[in-house]
């Protein structure tokens, strides 16, 4: 039954299908307590993935992740452009990044096309590294002492590098965005734009910076799922775990520290779905406990809309909203 | 003193007169095409090629009868999501209702080979009224929240597409995989009676007199019946609905429920007349190219018809250019995107005049 060993590997598998959210909400958070909403974030995800996958082949861990992140942000910046400047709605420009980074990142993965940008990126590589549809995954590091303490240490603390910085950012972003001048001026900029602008804030910069650090750890959540997670190439593989995020943000009633519970507990449904398949549950047809995440997003999403609870979690007021000074 | 660099304003125009909405979807679209030019070009694809492959579909007959085909889908959900988009209901969902009424019509079929409980000349009439109330009430769910308890309808009707997709799947990998399908993850083939098709010879004649119909009937919904009038208000102004008596909550779930039925035929019209069976993952995305042409057509019901064949074309000629150029399906669906960021784009030019200025 169920042993200290099993519920150690459930934890610490709810960690790292968790990560993958939580990279992604915290950067929602931000893009939404500036009064940005990122539909596109799916988007961007499947573009870290694919990213992530091509550059890791060609260059390595550490080059992968940087040029994933820029990736992001530049796609987050057309959405800032359209969004902030153009002042054009939210929802379409985010679902037409999400279908071009479809697109994008079928299309450079595409076999032949990605051998060329392979090639292009590093000549040496060997005719296996062309074709594979895998890459090398982020090795795990065992935080000494930490790692020992019993049932949380392994879970928490026998992970790859990608769930400490998502740790390390949580509460560095939770910090920032209560306790410090920029933050103030971000939550601000989503609460009353016209007052904040009459403030001094400068809304446009702070809606573009908040919505390329959304992109960037978009992306990132993306590239951690390739190589922190299920380094095995399959288009369309982030399966809506973007929109997951933004359910979660709003789970997360858009704070950084809250997200880590949201976060872990979709990490805990998604695993749960994989234990009972082993269990035999669902053998024949999968298909049921795949639907899970999705029914408990809307089931989450419903039980936030009772009034009672509605009214204790303040949505930024100006979130989706254009801003324009006319 | 003259200045070294132009003055920019940007001035919000009172009225858009239809001939500038019209040149400025023009020229946004033909950018559209340079930009996906260039992005195939940056690939190492040649862009002639590919735009050749393109107008290849519109000047060969054959495909073209091909494109309205594939359009037919596209077209049916998009006449759903112009009602839903009107009341300012963002159904994401018509990729999930398209599953939902392939299931529906391909239960109807099933129910005839396996029960025979209906005429046979009228399987195809039951097949478009099941998947109309199946892909309606799976729209009609989100709508429903969103009416009575204001969850986000754009995260509920997203979500739901990937259950429809994996209950599908589960279908065909289960109790509906045909049996004496080598194990195969299909649906019995459809009899003649159950193609669209069979009345006119083509699939294509009949889907575009089908088109025209529905387009006909959704304009005159929204034109001339007091339920479109409401559920145009309830769009414009859920407040000005309240104070004129309109139920905002019926009005939302009725026309919530239409969207989502279109969108159910539009899965009829996959699994009758394209491809005549259920299997797996039978879109590749029908639903999500309708939000498009949506917008595309301005949410006009007649210029949805064309704006679908349009996309209907771009899907055939992503199949051509799969077998003649070597090149993935993405390359279309990159394009797609690209027209749609360009058109959304358009709108602002619409909105907006720029003034720049020297001075």
């Amino acid at each position: 039954m169920a042993d200290v060993a099993w519920i150690e590997s459930v934890l610490s598998g709810a960690v790292q299908a968790g990560t993958v959210y939580l990279l992604a909400s915290l950067g929602e958070v931000y893009a939404e307590r500036s009064g940005i909403l990122n539909l596109g974030l799916e988007g961007m995800m499947i573009i870290g993935v694919a990213v992530s996958f091509i550059f890791t082949n060609a260059l390595g861990h550490g080059a992968a992740l940087l040029v994933t992140m820029l990736v992001g942000g530049l796609v987050a910046l057309i959405l800032a452009f359209m969004a902030v400047s153009l002042r054009l709605n939210q929802i379409v420009v985010g679902l037409a990044l999400t279908l071009f980074g479809l697109g994008l990142s079928g299309f450079i993965t595409s076999a032949e096309i990605r051998k060329g940008i392979l090639l292009s990126l590093n000549p040496n590589l060997s005719e296996a590294t062309l074709v594979t549809q895998q890459a090398p995954k982020l090795p795990n590091i065992a935080i000494p002492v930490l790692s020992e303490i019993p049932l949380i240490g392994e879970p928490l603390f026998n992970q790859n590098i990608l769930v400490y910085v998502s740790y390390i950012l949580a509460i560095v972003m939770w910090f920032v965005l209560f306790r410090t001048r920029f933050g103030l001026s971000l939550r601000s900029v989503g609460e009353n734009p016209a007052m904040a602008d009459a403030m001094g804030v400068n809304v446009y910069l702070m809606r573009y910076i908040a919505t390329v650090i959304g992109g960037m750890l978009g992306a990132l959540a993306g590239a951690y799922l390739f190589i922190g997670y299920q380094p095995f190439w399959q288009e369309g593989m982030t399966q809506g775990r973007g929109f997951i995020s933004l359910a979660l943000v709003i789970l997360a009633t858009w704070s950084p520290l809250r997200a880590i519970l949201g976060a872990y507990l979709f990490g805990g449904v998604e695993v749960l779905q994989f234990r009972l398949q082993l269990l035999g549950v669902g053998a024949q047809t999968p298909q049921f406990l795949l639907m899970l995440p999705y029914l408990v997003t809307i089931v989450t999403l419903t039980l936030l809309s009772f009034e009672g609870v509605k009214k204790r979690i303040g949505v930024p007021a100006a979130l989706a909203t254009p801003y324009s000074r006319e | 003193m003259r200045s070294a660099l132009p003055l920019i304003r940007v001035q919000r125009r009172l009225e858009v007169p239809r001939r500038v909405s019209a040149a400025v979807s023009a020229v946004f679209i033909l950018l559209s095409f340079a930009v996906a030019a260039l992005i195939f070009e940056l690939m190492g694809v040649s862009s002639i090629a590919t735009f050749g492959v393109i107008a290849s579909v519109f000047t060969n007959p054959n495909l073209l009868l091909q494109a309205i085909l594939r359009g037919l889908p596209i077209g049916l959900a998009a006449l759903g999501l112009s009602i839903a988009f009107r009341m300012n209901f963002w159904n994401i969902g018509a990729e999930g209702q398209l599953y939902m009424g392939m299931f529906a019509a391909t239960g109807v079929v099933l129910l005839h080979e396996y029960q025979g409980l209906i005429a046979e000349p009228l399987v195809i009439v039951f097949m478009v009224l099941a998947s109309f109330v199946a892909g309606g009430l799976y729209c009609a769910l989100s709508a429903a929240l969103k009416a009575k308890m204001g969850v986000n309808e754009v995260l509920t009707t997203l979500m739901l597409n990937y259950v429809a997709i994996l209950f599908v799947d589960f279908l065909v990998y289960g109790p509906w995989r045909d049996p004496k399908g080598f194990n195969f993850p299909l649906s019995i083939q459809f009899p003649d009676y159950a193609r669209l098709g069979f009345v006119m010879g083509s699939p294509s004649y009949e889907g575009l007199a089908m088109l025209l119909v529905v387009a006909f009937l959704v304009y005159g919904l929204m034109r001339h019946t007091t339920l479109g009038f409401e559920m145009r208000v309830v769009g414009e102004s859920p407040e000005v609905a309240k104070h004129a008596g309109i139920s905002y909550a019926k009005a939302l779930i009725i026309g919530g429920f239409i969207s989502g039925g279109l969108a159910g035929i539009a899965g009829f019209s996959v699994v009758s007349g394209i491809i005549g069976r259920l299997r797996p993952r039978a879109s590749p995305g029908y639903g999500y190219t309708a939000i498009i042409v949506a917008f595309l057509a301005l949410l006009n019901p007649w210029l949805i018809i064309p704006a679908s064949i349009f996309f209907g074309g771009l899907i055939v000629a992503g199949d051509l250019i799969q077998a003649s150029l070597k090149l993935p399906f993405a390359a279309v669906q990159i394009f797609q995107s690209i027209i749609f960021l360009f058109i959304i784009a358009g709108e602002f030019m619409k909105r907006y005049r720029i003034i720049v200025s020297w001075r």
